[in-house]
């Protein structure tokens, strides 16, 4: 199945607009760890409740859609921690028996992104949100397309992104530690357009990647190689463009 | 299958249709200062391999009790198409959390987690993993959390997976489990009710949590039983309550019947979302007057397993999967659906309108049901199911 970019938004501390990235893409270098946008595009009451995965997510989010204001869109947020940090802190309350905050845990959900994207927006379509530990940003790409397969003419959100995980976990995960999200308009492409999409089996190499790999996407689609592989366990994801 | 009814289908379908509440016991141990009704699965659950042992949690073992069921199935389809084109999605809301609640009291009082917690335990994508390498599948594998939507989502996701090309079939399910964070969560929400949820009651005072695990091996081509509509909205609305207008609801339920190509008067049996809550019943019941010119048959089977959250979905679906399975091992002659009554006190309230709700024995032609997932935060998802008799 095909999926064409119609428009792309990504932020990480310090790269943080389109002239920006592209100097990056060219020429990558680690990412900062942490940081996060002003938002001030939400309403305070929202922004209020936002916390730094929210802000960034929502951030390329909006600045995305910018262009397809009002249409009907459908939304996926993918993330391997999600608000994990913030239901760290609801466990932590728990463990000395204190009371929660029914916000904090209303926002602490996988889904809270979605759901404050869909009220800041105003936006009543379909919304999913995954996670797929290393394979996070390649599921989200897939789930974009079942949303394509169910409704073919309405584009898709697609919002990846992730912070630091918090100090108790953070020692049991190998991964670039870094703050940023990567959102993709995409919209459901004919047979000699857009990017081809496919999960190829085999034996893949072990990597430990040195930026996300929604970020190792975003090198690729600005490049003019015609092959994306992006592999992890025994799955290889691949990308192609004629 | 696994809940507080039962551990299979052939355990849990009597109890459902006797309306047996007994699955619903008290614990003062989970919230501080508060005895809490909830539906736990009770008795040992299948140990996790050794080799998977970074998974070991209390919701995994619950989906490896459900996937048991199913194993040998998943094993034909496996051998039939190759392990690389079956896939997997996974709803859940908790994934192990209650394992890590363990670790991080453990943390609390020594500076250390528990030696037996892993990550792998509490990540959501941990939950569709766990299925993937139990299971030695090498399709994609995903899990969706979009709070009570995540289960049926799930299945939403396997059939578009399936029809796209990128896999011939997929284990999709959802599994929760109780743990401090959603019982506290909740209760902090003033979502939970002092007694056992009776939804669509004039006296209902809120949900009652349960855990399970449902799972399903979806395919490609003519099974007994179809997913033949999926229809899906947000609603802008509220992070942790429903827009009480039910505009989102109706347009799920809109939705799933276009996709299905039926009319309302098509939908022989509705599952609804019925969680209990003031105002989820009060919405859902008032875009279901509005979907449906004639009301159909409609329980809630919440007040049976307890709302199983981000495993709900799928395990309603199973409820309407066992509705019409059931109906098709009958004789050969019209078959009729044997419909799960809607437990409750009995006292409906009178402002949810023309509801039809399933009594004890009630039966229904053969035809298509429906079944509702209303998720926190405003994600919807409507399901359409019907059998095709081969």
């Amino acid at each position: 199945m095909r999926a064409a970019v119609h428009h792309w938004e990504a932020w990480a501390p310090g790269v943080e607009d389109e002239a920006a990235w592209r100097r990056w893409c060219a020429d990558p270098k680690e990412l900062e760890r942490e940081g996060c946008p002003d938002a001030r595009f939400l309403p305070a009451l929202l922004r209020r409740r936002c916390g730094p995965l929210a802000r960034i997510m929502l951030t390329t989010a909006f600045r995305c859609c910018e262009t397809h204001a009002g249409a009907p869109l459908a939304t996926v947020f993918a993330s391997r921690h999600g608000n994990i940090n913030e239901s760290v802190e609801l466990l932590e309350r728990l463990a000395h028996r204190q009371p929660l905050s029914p916000t904090s845990f209303s926002h602490s959900v996988h889904n809270a992104q979605a759901g404050l994207f869909s009220i800041a927006a105003s936006n009543r379509e379909a919304s999913s949100s995954i996670a797929a530990q290393q394979d996070t940003f390649m599921c989200g790409w897939i789930e974009a397309l079942t949303l394509l397969e169910r409704a073919p003419a309405r584009p898709v959100l697609l919002v990846m992104g992730d912070v630091p995980l918090a100090s108790p976990f953070a020692p049991l995960v190998d991964e670039p530690e870094t703050s940023y999200a990567l959102a993709l308009l995409l919209s459901a492409a004919a047979q000699d357009e857009g990017l081809r999409f496919s999960i190829e089996g085999g034996q893949a190499r072990q990597r430990r990647p040195r930026w996300p790999d929604a970020l190792e996407f975003l090198r690729w689609m600005l490049g003019d190689t015609t092959r994306l592989e992006l592999a992890s366990g025994p799955r290889r994801y691949v990308w192609q463009r004629d | 299958m696994v809940n507080a009814l039962g551990r299979t289908p052939d355990e849990i379908w009597p109890r459902l249709l006797a309306a047996d509440r007994s699955g619903f016991h008290t614990r003062d141990d989970i919230v501080p200062g508060r005895s809490l009704w909830l539906a736990e699965v009770e008795g040992r659950l299948p140990r996790i391999p050794q080799r998977l042992r970074r998974f070991d949690c209390r919701n995994n073992a619950l989906t490896a009790a459900a996937l048991e069921q199913i194993e040998s199935r998943i094993s034909d389809v496996v051998c039939a198409v190759g392990a690389e084109r079956v896939g997997v999605v996974m709803g859940t809301s908790t994934s192990g959390v209650s394992d890590a609640e363990a670790a991080i009291r453990h943390r609390v009082r020594t500076q250390q987690l528990t030696e037996s917690f892993d990550y792998d335990q509490l990540e959501l994508g941990g939950t569709a993993s766990f299925v993937a390498e139990l299971l030695g599948l090498g399709g994609p594998a995903y899990t969706i959390s979009t709070a009570c939507s995540s289960g049926a989502r799930a299945l939403a996701s396997a059939r578009s997976l399936i029809s796209i090309g990128l896999c011939d079939a997929v284990v999709a399910g959802a599994t929760d489990s109780i743990c401090g964070l959603t019982t506290n969560g909740f209760s902090a929400l003033q979502a939970i009710s002092d007694e056992v949820t009776n939804p669509c009651s004039a006296n209902r005072r809120g949900l009652t949590l349960g855990e399970g695990s449902a799972v399903f091996l979806v395919t490609r081509g003519d099974a007994d039983i179809r997913l033949r509509g999926v229809g899906e909205s947000s609603e802008g609305h509220h992070m942790s309550a429903p827009d009480p207008s039910g505009e989102g609801a109706e347009k799920a339920m809109c939705g799933a019947l276009r996709d299905a190509d039926l009319d309302a008067s098509d939908i022989v049996y509705l599952n609804l979302h019925g969680t209990g809550t003031t105002l989820n019943d009060a919405m859902e019941c008032a875009a279901i007057e509005r979907v449906f010119e004639r009301v159909p048959p409609c329980s809630s089977t919440k007040s049976l397993v307890g709302h199983t959250l981000g495993a709900a979905g799928a395990m309603e679906a199973g409820f309407c999967w066992m509705v019409l399975e059931r109906a098709l091992r009958e004789p050969p002659g019209p078959a009729h659906l044997a419909l799960p009554p809607h437990a409750f006190d009995g006292e409906v309230d009178p402002a949810l309108g023309a509801l039809d709700l399933a009594r004890a024995g009630a039966q229904a032609p053969m035809g298509a049901i429906m079944s509702n997932s209303f998720g926190f935060g405003g994600n919807n998802c409507t399901l359409v199911l019907e059998a095709s008799p081969s």
